[in-house]
């Protein structure tokens, strides 16, 4: 019997799927976290997590909703600083950056700094993002990027108001020009399509679509003409697996979505589901990474 | 033997060390920053404060009570729940106030508080080349290197007048154990010219000399010592409590206007009165049983 997925679970998996056993990825915060901790738990047991603050190989059962936090050091092989985790990440060490992003356009760069608007300026900007955090060094510094964002048209601009994350920049030979030694972005996963680049105009084309989607829908959530790759084909859907993993890893929908944050839960629904994810008695399947094995926790009766 | 005792109150050591109009920073990166420092700050009232920004969630804070009037920043996010919406206020309309923004990258600050630490004028980083950050931030040069010609940026040495950090353990010379992720811990401390430490606890030297490699600060670089348990309350702190994610979530709803955030100021912060009444209203109850669910995934072997 086939289990019902998401877009946005299809998505993640397409993004771990990205990621190749006994690599080195680097981590940042959202759906990138939950899909190296999927790609951790199904083809890639052997994969080393690297988080900017300082933890490197973690493999923990609770997942890490930030790039800090306590699971971030769990079981890890090292707790460093960040000094330390950016230049081994500069000297290249890390071969694959995962982000996020809140507007990108078609040469890959990323804006999380600032929107400004029809007449707003950096200083006086329409909306005010966090800022880089830690995205900047990533798409600098890393042998390639994977991006996942949501396929939405406010966010797939044809140029950024702001380059906060570097892709391929002007296109071209921008960026090897830049002085960047890193990469650059090879994929694109959203919960519709993934694209990728091409090889001398670094310009994003479509490369996979997800199944019941047409190319016309896509077109209509992108900011530019877009490019067909004449090979596009339909994308794999997610394994029973894959799912399970990740329904496990964010029980509380915090990285999935489908429940507001400012929905109101009390402590004691939060203290039972981490408990129970303590307290696991294996059903869905168990995982061997790192060395460490998991029985995964039952799934709280919604 | 003791040879200096630097322990104080919290209360006293911010008022001794942070005065209106410095620039002020602390570490912690989303989780284990030092909440109970944040609060202090805020009910003393203090004002005119230059941010750099090594942290996520406090500067939010300071910047909706109006202490702040410049922020040289990489990253302001509420981990896990959301926008920092203190931050975009500031910067989108000016409430409570406007503020002066430089941005880095997170690399980039860590850098500059490296530069700080071993008083020197900059460093170089291969990140931020070819994005926007130096375009709006004058203070990042990008030069040829006077060796071999290549392309790097240079950012200018932090000095902050105050860095607060919150450790897990510390001696009352001030010597700092940190678990979990280091951040930027390490380097500020240095950096700083004055730093306060706040503890979860206060342990005999004898303890600290028995791991001398755990040692993240040594005290020569430590002002202040307070002991204060909790102290990152509702983030967590690796080996001690796990973050209080439905806290955080009801924190979140309180910062969608101005004035909300500025009740849940007056009922959390100057009202509780200082950081047990904080503590009390909390709840004891809950406190032990974030305590009970950061031990189950994670338990500091010394």
């Amino acid at each position: 019997m086939a289990l019902a997925y998401s877009r946005r679970e299809m998505m993640v998996s397409l993004c771990a799927r990205e990621i190749t056993d006994l690599e080195t990825i680097f981590i940042g915060v959202g759906a990138p976290l939950l899909a190296g901790m999927v790609a951790l738990r199904t083809h890639a047991p052997n994969v080393t997590m690297v988080f900017e603050a300082g933890g490197i190989g973690a493999v923990s059962r609770r997942i890490p909703w930030t790039i800090s936090d306590s699971p971030t050091t769990d079981n890890a092989l090292a707790a460093m600083e960040m000094w330390r985790v950016m230049a081994d990440t500069q000297r290249g060490y890390v071969n694959v950056g995962m982000l996020g992003g809140a507007q990108i356009d078609k040469f890959g760069n990323l804006n999380s700094t600032v929107i400004m608007g029809e007449n707003g300026t950096y200083d006086d900007p329409e909306v005010r993002l966090p800022g880089s955090g830690g995205a900047n060094d990533v798409a600098s510094l890393c042998g390639r990027t994977v991006i996942i964002m949501r396929l939405e048209k406010r966010r797939f601009v044809e140029r950024v108001d702001y380059i906060t994350s570097p892709g391929y920049l002007a296109g071209g030979e921008a960026r090897k020009l830049s002085g960047l030694k890193g990469g650059g972005p090879v994929a694109v996963v959203t919960d519709r399509a993934v694209f990728r680049f091409d090889q001398l105009t670094k310009e994003m084309y479509l490369a996979e679509i997800f199944p019941g989607i047409t190319v016309e829908e896509i077109r209509q959530n992108i900011g530019w003409d877009l490019k067909i790759s004449p090979e596009m084909r339909i994308a794999e859907p997610p394994t029973e697996r894959e799912v399970m993993t990740m329904r496990e890893l964010d029980p509380l929908g915090i990285i999935l979505g489908g429940k507001g944050v400012l929905q109101a839960e009390s402590f004691d629904d939060f203290y039972r589901l981490m408990k129970q994810s303590y307290e696991a008695d294996g059903i869905c399947c168990d995982s061997v990474c790192g060395g460490i094995t998991f029985r995964p926790f039952i799934l709280p009766q919604s | 033997m003791i040879s200096q005792d630097k322990t104080m109150l919290l209360g006293e050591a911010i008022d001794r060390y942070v005065r209106d109009g410095c620039s002020i920073s602390q570490c912690g990166l989303i989780m284990r920053e030092p909440l109970a420092a944040c609060h202090e700050i805020i009910r003393q009232g203090k004002k005119n404060l230059t941010y750099i920004g090594g942290g996520a969630e406090v500067p939010n804070m300071l910047i909706g009570a109006g202490a702040v009037s410049r922020a040289e920043t990489g990253y302001i996010w509420i981990g896990v729940v959301g926008a920092g919406l203190n931050y975009r206020r500031a910067v989108e309309k000016g409430i409570p106030n406007k503020i002066e923004v430089e941005e880095y990258s997170l690399n980039g600050l860590s850098m500059r508080f490296m530069a700080g630490a071993m008083d020197v004028p900059f460093l170089p980083t291969r990140s931020l080349l070819g994005s926007d950050l130096p375009r709006f931030n004058q203070k990042i040069k990008i030069i040829n290197d006077p060796y071999e010609g290549q392309q790097v940026a240079l950012v200018p040495k932090a000095q902050p007048d105050v860095g607060i950090i919150h450790v897990q353990r510390a001696d009352k010379m001030g010597n700092c154990q940190i678990w979990g992720y280091l951040g930027m811990d390490a380097v500020l401390a240095r950096a700083a010219k004055k730093t306060i430490i706040t503890a979860e606890e206060i342990v005999p030297t004898s303890e600290i000399r028995k791991i001398p490699n755990m040692t993240a600060i040594p005290h020569y670089c430590v002002d202040a010592v307070a002991h204060v348990p909790f102290g990152a309350h509702p983030q967590s702190c690796t080996g001690y409590y796990w973050v209080d994610v439905p806290f955080r979530r009801q924190f979140m709803a309180c910062n969608q206007t101005h004035e909300d955030y500025m009740q849940w100021v007056k009922e959390w912060i100057i009202d509780a009165g200082d950081w047990n009444g904080y503590l009390e209203k909390v709840g004891t109850d809950r406190l032990a049983k974030l305590q009970e669910l950061e031990k189950d995934n994670c338990r500091i072997p010394v």
